[in-house]
């Protein structure tokens, strides 16, 4: 792992490591015009938990969306790798099916589709992609039935509408077990503790840990550092102004939680 | 008018007197031909129904009977009576069912003036007086002998106080024929009586089909309709409802869905002229390729008509380059106690779902062949018979080919 402003946290490991799964380099985006990311480096390996905290409009969500191909972000300059391959030429479902996961701050409802069909065609997208054979409706309710209990979800919701009705905390499991289901090399987690109650922020952070393996890397965009209390992170990354303007480890999160974000944002000011 | 002329004596005066016939043929002289230039014609492909050759019903030109062991018909809804119409002729006598009785014709507003044409020449009529609880489809068939003649389909309606009716109006035609398919429903409902009218579109791809319906409601009486229209080359249906008795609730679901050059459009207007009485409407349009959608929902609530609730959700999705929707929602309230609320919207699919689907790996043309379904979702839920819920869904399907290849029917 290694940013451009944490010179020396771990470029000796880096040199030893595996090749990294997803390398970002002097990223620059526009959103309407305006700047965001202002020249976002961060490597992530696989097997590692990386949190990206920040300040509101610090471009938190939006790195995760531009990694993930959302359209309407102008990409200035800079590049992602995901495996070696360039990201931004893939599109979108492109990059969801070679491994990369989004879990949405604000997952959308869409009335008419349920859950089950969205999430077996996601499967048999997927396993097409890797050359596989597409599992039957059997296959996948055995694949589904186990993580829908770990979710503490009702079997009955894969007959609904995606995320129709839907408390808050109720599309932030589904978010975590549709990743659960699809098995990702990489989940980007868009804020996925935020309007959780602490008995929902366990069930998703416990979701989050069983995906944690070593040919697998989260990366949990966040505000707040409780969740980092159950999916405790190798790397914390504080974005300020478009730019990473602090990396280190858990400590500097619990330091976040003391002094708050104004001091680095100050500092990625001067 | 010629038309009329020449088969006028050979029209039966069971189906209609011939004093009503008269009488809508002076009404319609007397309108005119509906023009674009007005308001609630403009989006009706008028052109389409001044081109039909004639107007004379085609079973005064050919036996009808003949064919109707060769049509394919669907199968039976289980619990329902079937009447079945070939080419606005009954053709096969259905037990239980009051015979029918002589119509006097109904007073049709401009708005409604096709409604007259079908006074004027239908051949039969299915008349059905109503006490208990029923379960009754109609069927209107017309077939290849047709071709290029006219139909007339009728249905007059009474449900008595408390009453109980599940009604399925379904209209099916071979691909070629007719050239004209003209309808009229005339319904009443009696205080506390129930009807739920599913109404199923499926013309021929050449037909120009109109259908004209007026309704009455009376105290505490609940009228729901189920609309799904996806045949004819061009379909207009105008239909009004009077909400006339106090607690009197009307609900219309409907959907188009149009590709190619067809034009599906509505007009309806809903009159809330008691207290206590409410509306619901939602229509959800698909304009693919250069098809053209309309739908113009007029809600009127009178000052007799304190505590009225009105709803209206009316959304249209353009799918092709050249198609065009036009959604007209239009409250009008005449008294201070109401609540009433009303949305139209009309564009391309919703980018924030497509979105959401991508990123779970779905290919484009999927996402959006789900989108669309879901879209139509809504409405086709509430056609509460699994069987003719999907035979709709077929039909809506068969509009929309991607939808077929994602494998998401029931």
């Amino acid at each position: 792992m290694s940013t451009d402003t944490d010179a020396g946290t771990n470029t000796a490991a880096a040199s030893a490591a595996p090749s990294p799964l997803l390398e970002i380099r002097d990223l620059r985006v526009k959103v309407g015009g305006q700047e965001v990311l202002r020249g976002v480096s961060l490597v992530v390996r696989s097997g590692e938990v990386h949190a990206i905290m920040g300040p509101n409009g610090s471009g938190k969500s939006t790195l995760a969306h531009v990694l993930a191909g959302r359209p309407g972000y102008e990409i200035i300059s800079g590049s992602a790798r995901f495996e070696g391959r360039d990201l931004f030429a893939l599109a979108p479902e492109q990059r969801a099916r070679a491994g990369l996961f989004l879990g949405f701050q604000y997952p959308v409802e869409i009335p008419g589709v349920n859950n089950a069909y969205l999430l077996k065609a996601a499967v048999n997208a997927a396993r097409r992609e890797r050359g596989q054979s597409e599992l039957d409706a059997f296959e996948f309710l055995s694949v589904v039935r186990a993580k829908i209990k770990l979710m503490q979800i009702d079997e009955s919701f894969l007959s609904r509408g995606v995320n129709e009705g839907f408390s808050g905390g109720e599309k932030k499991r589904n978010e975590i077990l549709q990743m659960l289901v699809l098995e990702p090399k990489l989940a980007l987690l868009d804020e996925t503790d935020s309007g959780l109650d602490i008995d929902a922020l366990k069930v998703v952070a416990n979701g989050i840990n069983t995906l944690r393996a070593a040919d697998r890397a989260i990366v949990l965009v966040t505000h707040y550092q409780r969740m980092l209390d159950y999916v405790v992170p190798d790397y914390v990354h504080v974005l300020a102004r478009g730019r990473i303007a602090r990396s280190g480890d858990r400590t500097l999160a619990l330091e976040l939680e003391k002094r708050g974000y104004d001091w680095i944002s100050e500092q990625a000011a001067a | 008018m010629r038309d009329y002329a020449a088969v006028a004596a050979r029209l039966p005066d069971a189906a209609v007197t011939h004093e009503a016939r008269a009488r809508a043929m002076h009404e319609l002289s007397r309108l005119g031909w509906p023009t674009s230039r007005d308001e609630q014609w403009r989006y009706t492909n008028l052109r389409a129904f001044e081109r039909v050759p004639a107007f004379a019903p085609a079973v005064l030109t050919r036996a009808a009977h003949d064919t109707a062991p060769a049509l394919e018909l669907p199968p039976a809804l289980p619990g329902f009576e079937r009447l079945l119409y070939v080419d606005g002729v009954r053709a096969v006598t259905g037990a239980g069912v009051a015979a029918p009785a002589a119509g006097s014709g109904t007073v049709w507003p401009a708005e409604q003036r096709f409604g007259l044409l079908c006074d004027m020449f239908a051949s039969d009529v299915a008349a059905l007086r109503i006490r208990g609880s029923s379960a009754i489809e109609v069927l209107f068939v017309t077939s290849a002998a047709a071709a290029g003649a006219a139909c007339y389909p009728r249905l007059q309606l009474a449900l008595e106080p408390d009453s109980q009716l599940q009604l399925v109006e379904r209209h099916l035609g071979a691909p070629d024929a007719p050239s004209l398919v003209c309808a009229n429903v005339a319904i009443e409902l009696g205080r506390g009586a129930q009807l739920t009218h599913y109404r199923l579109q499926q013309c021929g791809i050449h037909t120009a089909f109109t259908d004209t319906l007026s309704a009455q409601l009376a105290d505490q009486a609940s009228y729901s309709v189920r609309q799904v229209a996806i045949g004819a080359a061009c379909a207009r249906t105008s239909a009004q409802v009077q909400l006339a008795g106090r607690g009197a609730a009307f609900s219309w679901q409907a959907i188009a869905v149009g590709r190619g050059q067809q034009v599906h459009d509505t007009a309806l207007k809903v009159d809330h002229r008691a207290p206590d009485t409410r509306t619901e409407e939602v229509f959800r349009g698909i304009a693919d390729e250069r098809a053209r959608i309309a739908f113009s929902g007029h809600i009127h609530i009178a000052a007799s008509a304190p505590g009225s609730d009105a709803r209206q959700s009316l959304r249209g999705l353009i799918e092709g380059a050249g198609a065009e929707i036009d959604l007209r929602p239009r409250l009008e309230i005449n008294t201070d106690e109401v609540k009433a609320q009303h949305g139209a919207t009309t564009g391309a699919l919703d980018e924030n779902l497509m979105f959401y689907l991508l990123a779970r790996g779905i290919d484009r043309a999927t996402a959006r062949a789900l989108l669309k379904w879901a879209f139509l979702g809504d409405v086709l839920r509430a056609i509460e018979l699994p069987q003719l819920r999907s035979a709709a869904e077929h039909g809506a399907a068969g509009q929309l080919p991607d939808i077929l290849a994602i494998g998401a029917l029931t």
